[in-house]
């Protein structure tokens, strides 16, 4: 069993690496637990968890600005967000499962509204991380432009703990938008879903979902949700149904869009028994990945973020699974994306199969500069 | 103005390297004639220094040669766009190669169904824009050199621009790009897809002023061209009205895609120069845009013109056709040069600070300027608290007068640190505020930076005497280091 730390402030944290560095203690990073799938499991000699670094830091209403601890519950920081009317927009998977602020910078987990109001690398103004050689250092700052030094607000986003752990972070927020709706329409072909998607996409109507999912019996519904003031918001319904009439297809209004997306956001977790394959793809190549998926396994469950070029797939056809999984991690990449292993139930997956990504060479000298003695998540990235 | 000493440092220089340079790359790609270098001493800013040789590129394949040649000789490199920088960064400090990427301008690939465009360094930002408008499509980072600033100098300092409030800086907008490492290595990065596995190196690698590689391609995302635009031109007797303007425009969930601020100073610059139709006699005025779909635009506009009278807004003017917005933009794009009427030259401050304190630092601006008896023009973007104090003077009062004026910056500076803000917010720092780093950074802040730089750069021979401190004009900031 690997020994458990969990320190209160962001110095006893870095304290705790510099020890486990000293000892060559491997460490593992748990926030909510909600990642633990990601990446090779491997145990580590020590867990690291982040719960005792909670809590809003400052938040400034008026200037749209919140800096928060790392282990501070998504769900948490946006209640409280909300009883000042405001919001962090990031819609992650897992929320509802305790998924923190720090997993989330972690794993630079985004949801649907990535193209409407950016992704964590576009909304994260700071972070503070605590290193193995046992410094906290600041990158970024609390104000919404800053261009002074190096963007190492950047290094961290989506580093899985790799080169340090991310205790706290400042965030832009917005206002909650006064309407917020959400229709959908179904098509016969991925084809058609991701064109109709693709033409809503080149207009100025902003999106804050254009999710493709292939549903229970084979068809390609497209679902639409906007938010903001009610004309705009009125405006993208209508294209809707202008282009789903174009391919004699009708629109179904959704009453509540979040309980709507809210299973499609999770299709992250649904690999019981399966493999959930996550690609991110030049926009165009959507749908020609979609029928790849499709070609592989007929009842895969296919949901993409078609505003952003982010596809999830479960391959739930047992037979085969893993020479399924594999030639859909190299279909990205011939589509000119890239793609990993989300969750797998079964064994006999390498997590990001296939070449090293480019640049591994950088990559390599910045974890051994930031983690010489490579304790930190070992087999959890790309880089092994 | 001043020329910065030259830093000896072991390694081929002057006529011999320009030399070898020649017979390297073929004498059609150096400049080395005295004349010819003069031009490539300066940028936007105030420093300057003369290159040894300047090697234009025709491809990729010349800058890695380039670069091979440099890691071999000791020899510093310094890329430059168009040399519109405003903190010196194309500035060859210690002397050795500037690379200018007049010659690497075009855009390899308009990718219109995957909402991307390919693009050589030197590709003017503004004809990216323009080759991209009949798709119903542009690039959104619009600084006010936006007709001769380059891509890749974009890139380089995270330019941003009057509409960067809505829609994110360069940063933002940059999926992929090829570099050439110190040593010659040539590596690319992202691709046209949003992410690719393993650390954002494209994240890191925006923004860092050319002191971590050669930016030789680069893959942006283009945006589709809002459906329609309101302009609107409010004139308030105060600057403190102006600024809680601001401030009550975010604060009622309004996201305009422009807020910009102009002092009485600068509006009556610029009435003299361009005639934008600014009135007078007001303390400040602001530039709202909003756009996006016409649906409720008209709707949103009113909202703010409510909100702006409720702040003592003495005139509102819409702009109600393109030539109309034209003009009024035309006076804020144009609003630096417009100050040649006022100075022989300015020092423009580029700091940020959270919206809130902008009726407080404003005031600090002012009495900063009336203790060193020096004019000061405000020209900013006041939604994203990004100020642009331009501070006048007359350079052939010689190096004393420009002292002062940099320390009457620096105080500027150190109130937007004291108030939780940034030293820069777009146009970097160079060799202009690499002193300045240790007042927002701690030592171990910066040590971490260090690492970042080492890893990319090793040899230490990308853009040297930028962003960091440099120990030979930095002595005064050593206390402050300890911070």
């Amino acid at each position: 069993m690997p020994h458990v730390e969990r320190p209160a402030t962001a110095e006893a944290c870095a304290e705790a690496l510099r020890a486990c560095a000293d000892l060559r203690h491997t460490v593992r990073v748990r926030g909510g637990g909600t990642k633990d799938g990601l990446g090779t499991r491997r145990e580590t000699d020590v867990v690291l968890e982040t719960a005792g670094l909670d809590g809003i830091v400052d938040h400034v209403p008026e200037d749209l600005t919140v800096t928060v601890r790392a282990g501070m519950s998504f769900a948490a920081l946006r209640d409280a967000l909300a009883a000042h009317g405001q919001f962090l927009p990031l819609d992650p998977p897992h929320v509802a499962r305790g998924a923190t602020v720090g997993g989330i910078i972690a794993a630079n987990s985004n949801g649907f509204g990535r193209y409407r109001y950016g992704g964590v690398r576009d909304l994260v103004l700071g972070v503070r991380a605590a290193l193995p050689d046992g410094a906290v250092a600041r990158a970024g700052g609390r104000v919404v432009k800053n261009v002074a030094g190096y963007d190492l607000n950047k290094l961290f986003i989506g580093s899985l703990g790799t080169l340090g752990v991310v205790v706290e972070a400042t965030f832009k927020i917005l206002p909650v938008p006064p309407t917020a709706r959400a229709a959908s329409a179904t098509f016969a072909t991925p084809g058609d879903a991701f064109a109709v998607a693709g033409a809503l996409l080149r207009t100025s109507l902003r999106p804050t979902a254009l999710v493709v999912e292939r549903t229970a019996d084979g068809r390609w519904r497209l679902v639409i949700a906007a938010a903001g003031e009610a004309a705009p918001v009125e405006r993208a319904m209508a294209e809707l149904r202008r282009a789903a009439a174009a391919r004699g297809t009708a629109v179904e209004a959704i009453d509540e869009p979040e309980a709507a997306l809210d299973p499609l956001r999770e299709i992250v977790d649904l690999a019981d028994g399966g493999v959930v394959v996550r690609a991110v793809l030049p926009l165009s190549a959507q749908a020609a990945f979609a029928e790849a998926a499709t070609g592989v396994d007929r009842g895969a469950r296919v949901v993409a973020d078609a505003a952003s070029g982010i596809a999830h797939v479960q391959l739930r056809d047992e037979a085969g699974i893993v020479v399924a999984a594999d030639g859909l991690l190299a279909g990205a990449r011939i589509l000119g994306g890239s793609a990993r292993i989300e969750r797998a139930a079964v064994a006999g997956l390498d997590p990001f199969g296939g070449p090293e990504p480019s640049g591994a060479f950088l990559m390599r000298r910045l974890k051994a500069a930031f983690d010489p003695t490579g304790i930190l998540e070992p087999a959890r990235s790309a880089l092994g | 103005m001043t020329a910065a000493p030259a830093i000896a440092r072991a390694g081929l220089r002057g006529a011999e390297l320009a030399g070898a340079l020649r017979d390297l790359l073929g004498p059609e790609k150096v400049l080395w004639a005295r004349e010819d270098l003069l031009l490539y001493e300066y940028d936007g800013a105030v420093d300057t220094a003369t290159p040894d040789a300047v090697v234009l590129p025709n491809e990729t394949a010349d800058v890695a040669k380039l670069a091979r040649f440099c890691a071999e000789h000791a020899v510093p490199l310094v890329p430059r766009g168009a040399g519109t920088g405003l903190s010196g960064g194309a500035i060859p400090v210690e002397g050795g190669v500037v690379i200018s990427f007049a010659r690497m301008s075009r855009i390899l690939e308009l990718d219109v169904p995957n909402l991307r465009a390919v693009v050589q360094p030197g590709l003017v930002n503004l004809h990216l824009s323009t080759a991209a408008a009949p798709h119903g499509l542009y690039f959104v980072p619009d600084p006010s050199s936006q007709k001769a600033c380059t891509l890749g100098g974009n890139v380089a300092e995270n330019s941003g621009g009057p509409h960067t409030l809505a829609y994110g800086v360069t940063t933002n907008h940059v999926t992929g790009l090829e570099l050439v490492l110190s040593d010659g290595t040539v590596v690319r990065l992202g691709g046209k897809a949003l992410e690719y596995d393993g650390y954002d190196l494209v994240g890191t690698f925006v923004g860092s002023e050319g002191t971590l590689g050669i930016v030789t391609e680069i893959t942006v995302k283009l945006t589709p061209l809002p459906e329609d635009k309101r302009t609107l031109m409010a004139a308030f007797p105060t600057m403190d009205d102006a600024s809680n303007t601001v401030s009550a425009i975010i604060g009622a969930g309004i996201v305009p895609s422009a807020i910009e601020m102009m002092d009485q100073l600068s509006t009556q610059a610029v009435e003299a120069s361009v005639g934008a139709g600014y009135p007078l006699d007001a303390g400040g005025i602001l530039l709202v845009e909003v756009d996006g779909v016409r649906d409720g635009l008209d709707d949103l506009l009113e909202r703010i013109e409510t909100i702006c009278r409720a702040s003592h807004a003495q005139e509102l003017r819409v702009a109600t056709t393109a030539l109309e917005r034209d003009k009024l933009w035309a006076g804020r794009k144009g609003a630096f040069a417009a100050m040649g009427r006022l100075a022989s030259d300015y020092y423009v401050q580029d700091g940020v600070i959270p919206r809130t304190k902008l009726p407080q630092v404003l005031r600090h601006i002012i009495a900063v300027g009336e203790r060193y008896g020096l004019r000061i023009a405000n020209v900013f973007h006041a939604g994203d608290g990004n100020l642009h104090p331009l501070i006048m003077f007359d350079g052939s009062k010689g190096p004393a007068e420009l002292e002062r004026v940099r320390e009457a910056g620096r105080e500027i500076l150190e109130m937007c640190i004291a108030v939780g803000g940034s030293i820069t917010g777009e146009h970097g720092v160079g060799m202009e505020k690499n002193c300045y780093m240790p007042l927002q950074y701690s030592p171990i802040d910066m040590a971490v930076m260090r690492r970042v730089k080492e890893a990319f750069d090793p040899l230490g021979l990308m853009n040297p005497g930028k962003v960091f401190p440099t120990p030979g004009r930095c002595k005064e900031f050593s206390i402050n280091a300890a911070r």
